[in-house]
């Protein structure tokens, strides 16, 4: 590992240990089911390469933390995409093992609105091709209703 | 005059007879079981198998065309919400993992349901907001003179046709009516609900409903649930557990799998602590 890497990687425990610091403080509130009003759908990142750190499989919401850059050669930050239910995701084809720690992949997604470093997760493209999208409006359309 | 044994007599029949009568009136105490009759009977019912999802372009599309019939004063507060969630602040209504309730809990989902027909009972089997369900009474009885209040409320249904009709009381009154996760309202009790539900085509289903809420609606409001049916596998509903996103899976020092607090923002976000 490089020596920016290794200052990179204990940025990254540094961050995760403030992280939690913060939680055992405050009593934060559930995802639970909430509005994506705070995402801005006009405004579209595109990190094209990515680092996957974290997949989680969890309801009410799946998330997604990587590493990326919004400009090549930039130093990379930590994100946290924010995706719908497990139910759905895998109705949609998607599974626990759709993401692993390490992956590279290309990705979008519709950022905060207030600046923090989360987003609603959009598209990812994998190493091998595969592009996994997970809007359940859009993959509505495909599945057949009487009523169009 | 002291009455006399013939008059006594006459008096005591006539007051067991009353209590027979009254006895009669009243509510069945118990849930008797089943006769191979009763689960014949199910096979006359409409098919409402499968897994159901439902329509969300419909639900988008109803809380610009179903305008609830806020009273002046409740509209106020609704506005507000409104233009704090246009501005990217929306006020989390179902964030504290509370159930979502009546009629929310059918309107507002993007999960899935199934229904279960069972004698004297239609149970609705739910995904999201913690798997929770709806218990349907279909046996004729009435609802309970004062019901505790509940999230879900006492639901009674009987059959018209092939529509299942449902009446609800008994909802908590600090549950919403919202048109969305960031826009709604408190009832603040003696809610009714009133839900019509009907096959309108061979896989899509309708529930109408029909929200009488006295403290903040000036009129009942009239919505409806299109629900769309899915026979493929995959559609199977699975565990939602609403908690669960609060933490992360870690190891304790004993080498213990366990799950730890997960840190999120006020909004409802897990993000990186670093802003």
């Amino acid at each position: 590992m490089t020596k920016l890497g290794i200052v990179y990687r204990l940025m990254y425990r540094a961050l995760l240990l403030v992280a939690a610091v913060l939680t055992a403080i405050v009593s934060a509130p559930s995802v639970a089911h909430h509005s994506f009003a705070m995402f801005d759908f006009n405004n579209t990142v595109t990190f094209k390469a990515a680092t996957v750190k974290e997949f989680r499989w969890t309801n009410p919401h799946v998330v997604l933390l990587v590493e990326g850059a919004r400009q090549p050669g930039a130093p990379p930050e930590l994100w946290s995409m924010e995706l719908t239910s497990p139910g759905n995701l895998t109705r949609m084809g998607w599974s626990r093992h759709s993401f692993k720690p390490g992956d590279q992949i290309e990705l979008q997604f519709n950022p905060l609105r207030d600046g923090k470093h989360g987003g609603a997760f959009k598209q990812a493209k994998l190493a091998t091709g595969q592009v996994l999208t997970s809007s359940v409006r859009d993959y509505e359309k495909l599945e057949k209703p009487d009523i169009k | 005059m002291r009455p006399s044994m013939r008059e006594c007599l006459i008096a005591i029949g006539f007051a067991a007879a009353s209590a027979a009568a009254a006895g009669a009136a009243e509510e069945a105490t118990i849930n008797p079981p089943p006769k191979p009759a009763d689960w014949t009977a199910l096979a006359q019912l409409p098919d409402w198998s499968g897994v159901w999802t439902p329509s969300l372009s419909d639900q988008a599309q109803r809380m610009k065309l179903d305008q609830i019939p806020w009273t002046p004063a409740a509209a106020a507060q609704i506005n507000k919400l409104v233009a704090a969630e246009n501005a990217g602040n929306p006020k989390g209504l179902f964030v504290n993992c509370l159930p979502e309730a009546m009629p929310s809990w059918m309107l507002i989902t993007h999960n899935a349901m199934e229904f279960l027909f069972t004698p004297g009972r239609v149970t609705i089997l739910g995904e999201s907001d913690g798997n929770r369900l709806r218990r349907i009474y279909t046996d004729g009885r009435s609802h309970p003179a004062d019901p505790d209040p509940t999230f879900h409320g006492h639901s009674i249904g009987h059959w018209e046709g092939q529509t299942l009709v449902v009446d609800t009381v008994g909802i908590l009154p600090e549950t919403y009516i919202a048109p969305s996760e960031a826009v709604g309202l408190p009832n603040n009790g003696d809610m009714h609900v009133v839900e019509h539900i009907h096959l309108v085509g061979p896989d899509t289903l309708r529930d109408d409903l029909e929200i009488t809420a006295p403290h903040v609606l000036a009129k009942t409001w009239k919505t409806a649930l299109i629900l769309y049916r899915q026979r493929a596998r995959k559609f199977d509903i699975v565990e939602g557990v609403c908690m669960q996103g609060n933490f992360s899976e870690g190891v304790d020092a004993s080498g213990n799998a366990v799950f730890q607090s997960a840190p999120q923002t006020e909004g409802g976000n897990f993000v990186p602590a670093d802003k």
